[in-house]
């Protein structure tokens, strides 16, 4: 029944909606004045579209004949998709009006993104995957280069399209071998079909592209190129966006596409994600040695840590996914936080990005250094921070799917990634004294959430604040 | 009560160790004697009410792991009571003393402040070995062994400023690491065959063990001996008997104090204590103690040969404690378990009297230890001359042959000649009179040379001698009636006969089978006469000394010490014969009589004799050459396997690997990367259609092929 | 499998010749044209006078901007005609989903419109 369908698909339309009224109700009064309001309004509806979310019952729903799914594992991921980028809407209010860069589209394209994303965590069929694939990453290209007037930034945007437009080829392609293949775009469809007993060599070649495309999506080597010159020259809060909600979905997606469509051909696809999650877990780590713009660092960090997530998928057991979605529910929060300080990192009213503007940074801001000695403490996985348990979990899922050698490399990754988060520690806490330092940054909405997410960082350890149990259902439902 | 005892010494050492910037240097000193006086006048209180009965009083539940039950208990019995007394008697004089003695130490400048430490060390000991011999279980023990080697290594290195000093608080630790290793072994091998490490379990499983046989390194060994044998290990180690006996001379590199508590009096009986304590498991392995037997008479030799050429008045003194150990050892190796305790007992008091009045003199003598530079002190410090004579004839073993009054140590000695012979090892009897002739000999020596002659050394140093103040001297005249009654007072307790050792140590005994008249005085309960309390040691109707006849008839663990039912040492060594009983007292007087003629009628005679005997000086001056032998053995390779390890393997492998793999490979692979990102979106395009087409190829050639 | 295969058997036929084709005419002008270049040969030909601007010049982005625009407009066509010609067949659903995405379309339009994108000054 289409009104059943259309019940399961109202937070999407809801959203949907919102946008497109906001966008003409924006251009047709007040323009950019309205803009501040616009975000803190968009970021309440994500809040309250999260919560909606959260509440209703479990079980699994179908729309459209397969080709939207609504279970736990899509709930979970939306929450989490919803509730970052409220957070990172609520930060680059401040950031963005300052500098005047705040534009009502801005808010729009963050709701238009969001829908799709929504859309790609509950794609059933490889034509919903790429709709909302496609949703979400136009919106994010035009927010990459929102600052018109920016060689960099649109030098990013630009970059961010054209290589986008390649994956999304890749993927296309690979979505094409796979209906060649399957028969069908389905995911219910293409599991049968490689269930009935051996994987052409067709389908695998439909699995790689279709991953290519995917790995392209969450920055894994080697389809990670754009994302460090994106991250550089995007405006930060939209760096910040780009290091959050996009990934959570991305990886949901890459979840879903794998085990509800591939779920037959586990050890094949297996094999691929680890040698992405290995190969990004060093790049990440060697590469953000070399960088001094505290930007690229998170997007080498960023790449690093989805060569962690993808650990837990090559697992490709439940527990696998469920690693997955834990470790992505506290990268989110760490990364969070993270951007809040860089967001904080400024001179005389203009923003710096050169890690060593940091030394000594201690000594003038003992609390908000303090609180970053957490946050990355949290990203280096030192115990006792949540981040340690976050790459504990997937360590051990990789260990117990017979993975050893990718947990050793992980660990391995780790040990050498912990060094350029612990020399923006040294830069803080033991640096030289002679360089001039920061200033400004007193936005308490920034600080705010710097000081939650390294609280949460310390306090998770308890129980995570229920994202365990969270996290294990809805990887149940995605697996069976 | 025993709660107190035990924990007084820890709460003192706290105080004192971490309070004294708080309550001042002094009263923090006060607190932690004060406290050991405490817990010494308690001691005393339990060991003279105690009935012999053994009690557990559960202090807390420890380690729970596995089949791994541990409470941390104290086992109430006779041994232990004889242990709390002499620990904290002497502990509390030792504090007492160290008022005196570390009272102006000249390794320390002027208002450094080092007495809180040096009394918090102490008392932390004192806990550590109460610790030891109050333990319910082997575990326990263990912690107060290790406890006790913690504390003996602080307070050998307490001059830390000497290097001779931290070498020889190194040397006391690895020494005995070597013998704690066997004792953990053996507490291993207990737990592996028995399944618990609870005393009251393992002596239950004792004749069990005796019918195990167990493989073991190449071998196929008996399960009790090999583990007695482990065991002994660890005491040889504490108790400085020979192999392992090389630290205890350099430990005199602490203040005397120390050696006089530590090196002499307590920690050193440990050994003693321990093959004591596991008597029951003892005497199911014959072998292991004919081993104990002939290393303890061996040491008692050979640390006597040695202690006759010393002329450091504290090293004379410290063979002189690894003599008497091994005599100790001969008594438990007999099975005389008593007789050791009895030994270990007076040996604490003479001995610990001896080192306080050595340190007295060296207090006297500025610091001076070598008695060649003594001579004529006997005028100069009375006090300390009369309890050192007073010792020395404690030591000797002088008395009245053939009666029961005498000093201290010729009660326990003579009741260990006896036993050795009644135990029927010729070898250790024949080892030990000549020991007790050497023994009387060195100790004379010192006596001659410190307090009789003419000064020799320093003139200033003898203007200036002076006797020691009243906080050293009380100690030594309580010790001295340790000294002087301690052997009367309780012979009949130790070596009595079989009624009354078995009654001091709560043994059920039973008057034997052989008598006849069925009549039992028995503290067991169900202990009637057993039948198996046979015997035949026919010779004993000559003596008449005795109306009754008893003979043990416990079961293993039950009281605090265990004779097995053929264990006739103890009768057999009352019925000796007389030249038997006698010899130690010819042999003291053979030694006394050589001192004389060296010492004071003859005083050229050592240097000639050392310059006629060269090789067989330069032997004994050399303490055998053992140091020497483990220096090329043990020492010497291992210093360069470890230069080796470091120089090579950490310094070169794994510093270098290290250096290597994160000051050149990564940054190498980091300029990669950083040149990989060129930033044009050809060579972005370019990194992706190579890896498509990567992964294209691998899984052709791995998943896909099929 | 094979007989899916088959199917696209025409299609590879066909970019074979494609491809074939391609390759031949390319490889015949290398091989058989005479090729004796001098300079006014190979300068850019301007109908009769010297060229006075490099051939690859700066458009307005506004060009682009309306390409776009058509380009939007273009494909909505391109869904329209099929809808309309099965609009006999086409249930409430399917209207109404036309609809929707007509409404989108209308909104992006009107919002380009009043941001002046469609003026060209």
């Amino acid at each position: 029944m289409i009104s059943a369908d259309l019940t399961i698909i109202l937070p999407e339309t809801l959203l949907a909606g919102f946008a497109l009224l906001a966008l003409l109700w924006a251009v047709y009064s007040s323009k950019d004045k309205a803009a501040s309001a616009m975000v803190w309004l968009t970021s309440a509806v994500f809040v309250a579209l999260a919560g909606w979310i959260a509440s209703t019952g479990g079980g699994t729903q179908v729309a459209f004949g397969g080709m939207f799914v609504d279970d736990g594992f899509a709930r979970f991921a939306k929450v989490a998709i919803l509730l970052s980028a409220a957070v990172v809407l609520a930060m680059s209010e401040g950031y963005m009006s300052a500098r005047g860069l705040l534009r009502f589209e801005y808010p729009v394209l963050v709701a238009l993104s969001a829908v799709g994303m929504m859309m790609m965590v509950s794609a059933g069929d490889l034509m919903a995957l790429y709709m909302g694939l496609e949703l979400q990453s136009l919106a994010l290209y035009v927010v990459a280069s929102l600052r018109r007037d920016s060689v960099k930034s649109t030098e990013a945007g630009l970059k961010y399209f054209v290589l986008g437009a390649l994956s999304s080829g890749l993927l296309l392609y690979g979505a094409s071998l796979v209906y060649g293949y399957a028969g069908t775009t389905l995911f219910s469809g293409i599991i049968q079909t490689a269930q009935s007993g051996h994987v052409s060599i067709g389908l695998l070649f439909g699995i790689v592209f279709l991953i290519s495309g995917l790995a392209f999506k969450v920055s894994a080597v080697p389809f990670h190129m754009w994302t460090p010159d994106v991250y550089e020259g995007s405006p930060t809060p939209v760096t910040a966006f780009f290091a959050t909600a996009p990934k959570v979905a991305a990886m949901a997606l890459f979840a879903r596409v794998l085990h509800d469509a591939f779920g037959a051909a586990i050890s094949d696809w297996s094999q691929i994600v680890a040698l992405l999650s290995v190969l990004s877990m060093f790049l990440g780590a060697v590469a953000a040695i070399g960088q001094s713009n505290i930007k690229r660092l998170m997007a080498f960090s960023s790449i690093a840590h989805m060569g962690y997530a993808l650990m837990g998928l090559a697992a490709g057991t439940v527990f696998g996914v469920q690693a997955m979605l834990i470790y992505m529910a506290i990268y989110v929060t760490m990364n969070v936080g993270t951007f809040a300080f860089i967001l904080m990192m400024e001179k005389d009213g203009q923003p710096v990005a050169d890690i060593s503007a940091l030394h000594m940074y201690a000594k003038r801001e003992p609390g908000r250094a303090l609180a970053m000695l957490i946050l990355l403490f949290s990203l280096s996985g030192v115990p006792p921070m949540l981040g340690f348990f976050g790459k504990f979990y997937v360590l051990r899922a990789a260990y117990d799917a017979g993975l050893a050698w990718l947990a050793v490399a992980g660990v391995v990754a780790s040990v050498i990634g912990a060094f350029y988060y612990l020399r923006i520690v040294y830069f803080m806490y033991f640096g030289d004294d002679n360089t001039d330092g920061l200033d400004g940054g007193k936005s308490p909405v920034l600080w705010g959430v710097l000081a939650l997410s390294a609280a949460i960082m310390v306090l998770g350890i308890g129980n995570m604040f229920g994202v365990e149990a969270a996290a294990a259902l809805a990887a149940a439902s995605l697996v069976n | 009560m025993e709660n107190i005892i035990l924990f007084a010494p820890l709460v003192g050492s706290l105080l004192c160790g971490f309070g004294w910037k708080f309550i001042g240097e002094s009263a923090a000193m006060w607190v932690a004697t004060g406290l050991l006086f405490l817990s010494a006048a308690l001691s005393w209180v339990v060991f003279l009410t105690f009935d012999g009965v053994t009690e557990h009083i559960q202090i807390l539940r420890w380690i729970e792991s596995g089949s791994l039950s541990t409470d941390w208990a104290i086992r109430m019995d006779r041994l232990t009571a004889i242990m709390l007394i002499v620990i904290t008697t002497v502990s509390s004089l030792v504090h007492l003393y160290s008022f005196g003695y570390m009272a102006h130490d000249p390794q320390w400048h002027e208002g450094e402040s080092y007495k809180p430490r040096f009394f918090a060390y102490l008392s932390f000991f004192t806990f550590a070995m109460l610790m030891l011999v109050t333990s319910d279980n082997l575990v326990q023990m263990f912690f107060g062994w290790e406890g006790v080697g913690v504390a003996s290594y602080l307070l050998i290195g307490f001059y830390y400023r000497k290097p001779s000093a931290n070498a020889a608080a190194i040397k006391a630790f690895v020494v005995n690491r070597v013998g704690d290793f066997g004792f953990a072994l053996g507490i291993f091998g207990l737990f592996y065959l028995t399944d618990s490490i609870r005393f009251d379990d393992v002596f239950a499983a004792a004749p069990q063990l005796a019918e195990t046989q167990i493989a073991f390194l190449w071998s196929e060994w008996n399960a009790a001996n090999l583990i007695a044998f482990l065991l002994f290990v660890g005491a040889m180690g504490k108790s400085a008997q020979l192999f392992l006996h090389t630290w205890l001379p350099d430990a005199m590199e602490g203040p005397t104090p120390v050696s006089a508590l530590i090196h002499a009096a307590t920690m050193v009986t440990a050994g003693v204590f321990l093959v004591c304590r596991m008597s029951p498991l003892m005497e199911f392995a014959p072998e292991a103690m004919m081993f104990v037997t002939f290393l303890g008479a061996t040491t008692a030799f050979f640390a006597a040969t040695v202690g006759l050429v010393q002329t450091d008045i504290k090293r004379v003194i410290a063979y002189s404690t690894c003599s008497q150990l091994g005599y100790m050892f001969v008594a438990a190796g007999v099975g005389m378990y008593s007789a050791a305790m009895f030994h270990l007992l007076t040996h604490a008091f003479f001995k610990a009297m001896l080192f306080l009045g050595a340190g007295s003199v060296i207090h006297a003598m500025h610091h001076e230890q070598d008695m060649t530079n003594y001579g004529g002190l006997r005028k100069k410090i009375p006090y300390t001359f009369a309890a050192m004579m007073i010792g020395t004839l404690a030591i000797t073993g002088v008395g009245i042959p053939l009666t029961h009054y005498g000093f201290a140590g010729f009660l326990s000695k003579d009741a260990i000649i006896e036993s050795a012979f009644a135990g029927g090892t010729a070898y250790a009897f024949w080892l030990l009179v000549a020991a007790a002739a050497m023994t009387s000999f060195y100790s004379w020596r010192l006596i001659f040379l410190t307090f009789y002659g003419a000064p020799r050394g320093d003139q200033h140093t003898h203007d200036h001698a002076h006797e020691s103040p009243m906080t050293m001297l009380v100690p030594l005249g309580v010790l001295s009636l340790g000294a002087i009654f301690s052997g009367m007072l309780w012979y009949s307790s130790f070596f009595g006969h079989a009624d009354q050792v078995g009654k001091f140590y709560g043994i059920p005994y039973a008057e034997a089978a052989a008598h006849g008249d069925g009549h039992a005085d028995d503290h067991g309960d169900d202990h009637a006469t057993d039948s198996h309390a046979k015997d035949d040691h026919g010779a004993d109707g000559g003596k008449g000394k005795d109306k009754h006849h008893y003979v043990f008839t416990g079961q293993p663990g039950e009281g605090a010490l265990y004779f097995a039912p053929d264990n006739h040492v103890l009768d057999d060594a009352h019925n000796v014969p007389n030249w038997v009983k006698v010899s130690p007292f010819i042999a003291m007087l053979a030694g006394f009589v050589m001192a004389l003629w060296f010492y004071i009628w003859n005083p050229s005679l050592p240097a000639r004799l050392a310059a006629n005997q060269r090789p067989l000086y330069l032997f004994l001056l050399n303490k055998w050459y053992f140091d020497e032998i483990y220096d090329a053995l043990f020492v010497n390779p291992a210093k360069k396997l470890g230069r080796f390890l470091w120089k090579r393997g950490d310094g070169d492998v794994i510093d270098g690997g290290l250096n290597g793999v994160a000051m050149g490979i990564i940054p190498f692979f980091t300029k990669l990367a950083g040149r990989a990102q060129s930033g044009y979106i050809f060579t972005y395009a370019f990194a992706m259609v190579i890896g498509i087409a990567v992964l294209v190829t691998w899984m052709t050639l791995s998943g896909g092929a099929h | 499998m094979d007989e899916m295969l088959r199917e696209y058997l025409p299609i590879l036929v066909f970019l074979a010749v494609a491809i074939g084709l391609g390759v031949v005419l390319i490889l015949a002008a290398i091989i058989v044209a005479v090729r004796n270049p001098d300079p006014e040969k190979v300068s850019a030909y301007e109908c009769g006078f010297n060229a006075f601007d490099d051939a690859r010049m700066k458009f307005d982005v506004r060009f682009y901007l309306v390409s776009i625009l058509f380009i939007i407009f273009d494909l909505e066509i391109a869904f329209l005609f099929p809808w309309a010609v099965a609009f006999k067949d086409v249930s409430m659903v399917g209207f109404w989903s036309m609809m929707v995405f007509l409404a989108v379309l209308t909104a992006g339009f009107a919002y380009e419109w009043k941001k002046g994108a469609l003026e060209w000054q």
